[in-house]
């Protein structure tokens, strides 16, 4: 694992206009960076991400069957108990999953370390499906990178496909999509992911997340009074069942993607559940609740909230000591506690790797480089290339 | 190889007016399946009868796009609240009272038409979708065929024409909404803290 220089290329800005990627620079400073790539190996792709991930997600499929029927696990897990059928129905049913981002921490030898499972609502989608694999053709054509470099990335290919099987299971089913509005990232990526659910002819709409209506028959609708029965909502399930319409999810029969039980795999709860389950897992980090008794680390750990999202509320700590926090609106919850690895550091800047699954296949990756330790929302994101 | 080989560029760009594109180019790279037609030849029939006629070998194909053109048009055609409303758009004549299975009353532009498209190879399969029209002069489909979706099919006097595979795609059911804005608080709330540092244009809730 290299962090290697190579010119941009002298017209993306243009590209990216040119299909619609609107949000690679934020605040004046670049989100998007391709003045430099991370190289990989093909044996660490393989042995080092893509089978460890496969392993995690099934480790985490295993996790959620030991919550779902348990009070005990789903009071850790936070979920309202009014919503403890609602998930295990989801389960039980098997209802289909579309997509999750592992974080990994990995430095190019030895096992990567899950950090946390994004398995709800992942963003970085359309700079990882497509842009990366744009800028990976245009630098090979351009012979600024070695000939028969590769990358490890099917994402797109595999979400289409996975839409193709979503149709064939609801052939005449219409898709709504929706996220929050103002963000141009979320809008961005729910977008991409209708351009690949209409390649798999699977019929789509829009719809913001605080537009979304109820009508007298409980189901969910759009604005224009259409019904909604299937929605992608790019929008946590740990907000969705704490909000006025809460109670509606469960009688409007919606079909969802991400369906509910993803609510126990992007749980921060999940990690110290693998680890009893899995102790000493070598993709593994020793974690507990923070009220765990056996929470008690020699070296650094990591406070991370029950719930959060980009890095926020996290904080690393030595003993009693806090050396580096960041802050945010989360952790009421409560918290669960991880033991620290550092995330590889190159040019000054600390990089984390993700890792992407489609349903249960693993196929994709993703860098983010941050100069604290600690990634966040506006830490960069660079494209990768497999070096023959 | 560890990616992909292929991606529908034309499927991903959103402005083609940056670069000079060259269109007939593109289409001859196979790599472009957008550029696959998906338009096909249709009927648009007034009536049952006027389907029956034109293919006496096709009756009963013509009865059941007939029927399942009804049902879509009572699911998914445009709702209104009173007559007047409905008449602004479609015309007197053009609109009819519609009461839904869960009790909700309404009013509703009556179906016009159906189109029917038969598959090439099969005769007995087809794609059906039901049109309206409306007779007053200053709405915007005024002796105009049209879809539940607004899209224009051109003049009310043709019977053949030209259509894209969309106009079949599911419609979502039409309902009464009896109130918005249940989901979204929890992200509101969060996106206060902090605002003065981060610009709301990236802070999603993905993560």
């Amino acid at each position: 694992m290299q962090r290697l220089t190579i010119a941009p290329r002298p017209n993306w800005k243009l590209k990216a206009h040119e299909y619609g990627f609107n949000f690679h620079t934020l605040l004046g400073e670049p989100y998007w960076r391709e003045d430099a790539y991370y190289s990989f190996s093909l044996a660490q792709i393989e042995n080092d991400i893509e089978a460890p991930t496969l392993e995690l997600h099934q480790m985490c499929l295993h996790a959620v069957a030991q919550v779902v029927n348990n009070e005990q696990r789903l009071q850790q897990f936070c979920i309202p108990p009014a919503h403890w059928d609602l998930i295990a129905d989801s389960w039980r049913r098997q209802d289909p999953s579309l997509y999750s981002r592992l974080d990994l921490a990995y430095t190019g030898q030895g096992p990567a370390k899950l950090l946390e499972n994004n398995a709800d609502t992942p963003t970085s989608l359309y700079e990882t499906g497509f842009w990366q694999w744009l800028w990976l053709e245009d630098q090979l054509q351009a012979g600024l990178l070695p000939a028969g470099a590769d990358q490890y990335n099917l994402l797109q290919e595999k979400l289409i496909e996975r839409f193709r099987q979503l149709k064939s299971q609801f052939p005449d089913r219409l898709l709504h999509l929706s996220c929050c509005q103002d963000s141009s990232e979320d809008r961005g990526t729910v977008q991409y992911l209708a351009d690949c659910a209409l390649e798999a002819g699977v019929a789509n709409e829009f719809v913001f997340i605080e537009d979304i209506g109820l009508s007298k028959r409980g189901t969910f609708t759009d604005l224009n009074n259409g019904e909604i029965r299937w929605l992608f909502k790019l929008y946590p399930w740990e907000f969705m069942l704490r909000e006025a319409f809460a109670e509606h999810i469960y009688p409007s029969k919606t079909q969802w993607l991400e369906p509910p039980w993803k609510a126990l795999v992007s749980n921060k709860a999940i990690l110290p559940l693998l680890w009893q389950l899995f102790p000493n897992h070598p993709n593994l980090l020793p974690a507990y609740f923070e009220n765990d008794p056996k929470a008690e680390f020699t070296g650094r750990y990591v406070k991370k909230p029950i719930f959060a999202r980009e890095g926020a509320n996290i904080s690393i700590w030595q003993g009693d000591q806090p050396i580096l926090a960041s802050d945010g609106p989360y952790g009421a919850e409560g918290y669960i506690v991880q033991s620290y690895t550092p995330l590889p550091e190159f040019n000054g800047r600390h990089a984390l790797v993700g890792s992407w699954l489609v349903n249960d296949e693993a196929c994709g990756l993703s860098i983010r480089e941050d100069s604290s330790a600690i990634t966040q929302n506006l830490s960069a994101y660079l494209p990768h290339v497999i070096t023959p | 190889m560890k990616r992909s080989q292929i991606i529908n560029l034309n499927r991903m760009r959103k402005y083609s007016g940056v670069f000079a594109l060259k269109p007939l180019a593109l289409c001859m790279t196979v790599l472009f399946a957008g550029c696959e037609s998906n338009e096909q030849q249709a009927d648009i029939f007034k009536t049952l009868e006027e389907c029956k006629t034109t293919y006496p070998d096709l009756s009963a194909q013509c009865e059941m796009a007939f029927n399942e053109s009804l049902k879509k048009a009572e699911d998914t055609a445009p709702k209104y609240k009173t007559m007047d409303d409905c008449i602004i758009d479609f015309g007197p004549e053009r609109c009819t009272p519609y009461k839904s299975a869960d009790g909700n009353s309404w009013f509703m532009p009556a179906m016009a038409g159906f189109m029917l498209a038969r598959a090439l190879d099969d005769n007995r399969r087809y794609n059906t979708a039901p049109m309206f029209t409306s007779s007053i002069n200053s709405s915007p489909y005024y002796n105009r065929w049209t879809t539940v979706d607004g899209n224009s099919y051109g003049d009310y006097r043709n019977r053949q024409v030209r259509t894209n595979t969309d106009v079949f795609r599911p419609q979502p059911r039409i309902t009464k909404t009896i109130e918005r804005g249940g989901f979204g608080s929890k992200a509101s709330a969060a996106s206060s803290w902090g605002s003065s540092t981060k610009s709301s244009s990236r802070s999603g809730w993905g993560g």
